[in-house]
């Protein structure tokens, strides 16, 4: 797996990764190539393997099946190798509450060999690039929620790795930190490093150059964000109501509809019928009593693609049952 | 080309600057604990004034009876003996045994010191004069010095006087002659219980305090996930292990001395051997039990129960299994091997050799040898179940 010939051109390429905890095969064979330079997004439902996934790329569990080569090195025989030019940003807060954003930084900063002076630059930098300088004393404990994602992400830049493993790092964050946060990606990602990054937010998906979506510990789609969305068959339609979960019963029986969720306080439905969707759904539910008081067409986004993706992937696995 | 860079080996220097760095941090986690702090520097001392004046050993002022038949000056005069001694409270003198019997019944006394009629005339003529020493058995510490004590009494009363030991609680009369007073006073001379006790007192302390501190170390590093982002970096897990041991080899020390010190000043405790072999083995002591811990929070599920685990391994055999109170020899065998397991009994045959008696390397050896042994075998066991549990 050690091919220095292109070593550097594939920042990850894993072949058959697998790992088991007891009887659930929470990753299940993955095969993910991830070129030099890259945004990439892994999407998929609540124990699709995603954590998984990262925290063997990472290191940090040891595959029990397949390898993954982090620029030709192998993460199972020259872990040593790999370690210096990843970052990883586990899922949960694992930096120390008990020391402050500039000592947590200093820490594993020096435990990955960056040498003193160069620690206090970067930290200064980094801080001030996330607007942590003023809060650089204040412990990890007392930081809001975005505070702390951005002191981890400082962490595992401080060494200044190459690719940067991150595990759902905006969850729980407020949409003004997350966007900032992506800001601070979107930099990262100009100045050439690859960022393997699982959401579970669809808008983050958009921003990502490609994404790979993750069912039950296999990638079952990937592509571009336009090519994860084109999956989606039909058409969308956004049904405004009084009485949401009424329309969602009632509008499940009718041909043609795909499916339906709720989506907020609109009904999403996607139809797979003929072209006049919006009459047919209307006349439906106004049989079925059931009141209505919009049918609107919508635009295919990542949330109707999400949505889509884990739904015919359950029917499968019912239907596979 | 960082690639390469990489590739050389890790060098002692920068080992030892990842050790560095986890020993710093663990000295920040210590000072910004108060808890932890208080448990590290003011419980010992507290554990051992109180452990020192709760548990004591010392008999003084047991009350007594006299019941003298013989009612003639030598009787008179061997009385007083017992009234002299700071052993025995003579109370007073009975009329019968009706009387004494009452005493005993009412706990008033503990000791009936009987002297039948014919002593003085079986003195006078050269005969064995018999004495009976009565003992209540139900507190068989008193009852076992009372009978030491009236034995020693009686060999000081320069006449031929044979005791003859009645027991009320059935105290084996075999017993009697097994119990040599001289035995416990031989590097004790005041039979001071505190004397006997500080130098184990000490290896107890230290082994509650640096287990159940360490016992939780790893565990949190697990919780809080740190322990993965420290997985992801060059620490190697025997660096990890070292950096973490060295605040608390050096706040044990620092216990040990302040205990030490104590000891000497308040209770008079001789330093009668050589403090640097002390010291010595004090370290591969407290290694050893600091190794004991990491195992603990090497395979410890959670917090909780790496503090039970920890209180339960360090306390438990500290107390029952080191000779710190009662003598490894009279408990039972199975219980003696098992004190094998744990540093405490090594560390308090030194501990009490080098302060009591005056004893070193030449003699101490072996056990500093079985603590060193003990140190390496736990701590590379603790390196090898961290990684196991962690991957």
């Amino acid at each position: 797996m050690n091919t220095p010939m292109n070593a550097d051109a594939l920042a990850v390429q894993a072949l058959g990764l697998g790992r088991s905890f007891g009887t659930n095969r929470a990753v299940d064979g993955v095969h993910l190539t991830i070129p030099t330079g890259m945004i990439f997004g892994l999407l998929g439902p609540d124990g699709a393997g995603k954590s998984t996934l990262i925290r063997m790329l990472a290191t940090v569990l040891a595959p029990e099946t397949g390898d993954a080569a982090i620029f030709g090195n192998s993460v199972r025989r020259s872990p040593d190798r790999v370690i210096p030019r990843i970052g990883y940003m586990s899922q949960h807060f694992s930096m120390y509450p008990d020391l402050s954003i500039a000592e947590n930084l200093d820490f594993f900063a020096t435990l990955r060999g960056v040498g003193r002076a160069e620690r206090r630059r970067r930290a200064g930098e980094l801080m001030s690039a996330m607007g942590l300088v003023e809060f650089a004393s204040r412990r990890a404990r007392y930081l809001s929620g975005g505070m702390k994602q951005k002191l981890m992400l400082a962490a595992t830049l401080m060494h200044q790795p190459d690719l940067l493993l991150l595990d759902e790092p905006t969850t729980g964050v407020d949409p003004v930190s997350r966007r900032e946060f992506w800001r601070i990606l979107a930099g990262l990602h100009r100045a050439g490093k690859t960022v393997l990054v699982a959401t579970p937010y669809m808008d983050e998906a958009e921003r990502c150059g490609y994404l790979a979506f993750l069912s039950s510990g296999r990638i079952i789609r990937e592509g571009s964000p336009a090519d994860i969305k084109a999956v989606v068959p039909g058409m969308l339609f956004e049904l405004t109501t009084p009485q949401p979960r009424a329309v969602l019963a009632a509008v499940t029986g009718i041909p043609g509809v795909r499916s339906a969720h709720l989506y907020g306080d609109v009904v999403r439905v996607l139809w797979i019928g003929d072209d006049r969707g919006a009459a047919e759904l209307t006349s439906r539910l106004l049989a079925a009593g059931v009141h209505v008081s919009a049918v609107r067409p919508a635009r295919v986004d990542m949330e109707a693609a999400f949505a889509f993706l884990t739904e015919s992937e359950r029917l499968i696995e019912v239907a596979g049952l | 080309m960082r690639l390469l860079g990489y590739e050389s080996r890790p060098t002692m220097k920068s080992a030892l600057i990842r050790v560095g760095a986890v020993a710093g941090k663990e000295f920040k986690h210590l000072l910004r604990d108060p808890r932890v702090l208080a448990t590290v520097l003011i419980l010992p001392v507290l554990q051992l004034l109180l452990f020192a004046y709760a548990i004591s050993f010392d008999v003084k002022n047991v009350p007594t009876v006299v019941l003298d038949q013989d009612n003639t000056p030598a009787s008179r005069q061997y009385v007083q003996t017992y009234r002299s001694s700071e052993f025995f409270d003579v109370l007073g003198s009975a009329d019968d045994l009706a009387q004494v019997d009452q005493l005993f019944d009412q706990n008033r006394v503990r000791i009936a010191v009987i002297v039948p009629s014919g002593f003085a005339r079986s003195l006078d003529s050269g005969e064995k004069a018999q004495v009976a020493v009565l003992s209540d058995g139900s507190e068989p510490t008193s009852a076992q010095l009372a009978q030491a004590y009236a034995t020693a009494l009686n060999a000081s009363y320069d006449q031929q006087v044979v005791v003859e030991w009645a027991d009320r609680q059935g105290l084996d009369l075999a017993q009697v002659g097994a119990i040599e007073p001289r035995l416990r006073t031989w590097y004790n001379p005041e039979g001071k219980s505190s004397t006997f006790l500080i130098p184990g007192l000490m290896v107890v302390i230290i082994m509650i305090v640096t287990v159940q501190q360490t016992a939780v170390t790893l565990v949190r590093e697990r919780e809080q996930g740190t322990g993965e982002q420290m997985t992801v970096s060059p620490l190697r897990r025997g660096e990890l292990m070292v950096g973490k041991l060295l605040p608390w080899t050096l706040l044990a020390f620092a216990d040990m001395l302040a205990i030490a010190l104590v000891g000497i000043w308040v209770f008079g405790l001789p330093l009668r051997g050589g403090i640097g072999f002390l010291a010595a083995s004090s370290v591969v002591f407290v290694f050893a039990a600091l190794g004991l811990g990491l195992i603990i929070s090497a395979v410890a599920p959670s917090l909780e129960t790496a503090n039970i685990s920890g209180l339960l391994i360090a306390f438990l055999p500290a107390f029952l299994l080191s000779g710190f109170a009662f003598p490894l020899d009279s408990i039972p065998t199975p219980l003696q091997w098992l004190s094998y397991a744990f540093p405490g009994r090594y560390m308090v045959t030194i501990s009490r050799g080098v302060f009591l008696k005056g004893a070193g390397f030449a003699e101490l050896w072996p056990e500093l040898a079985a603590l060193a042994g003990y140190a390496l075998v736990v701590l590379l066991a603790s390196s090898v179940l961290y990684r196991r549990r962690s991957t």
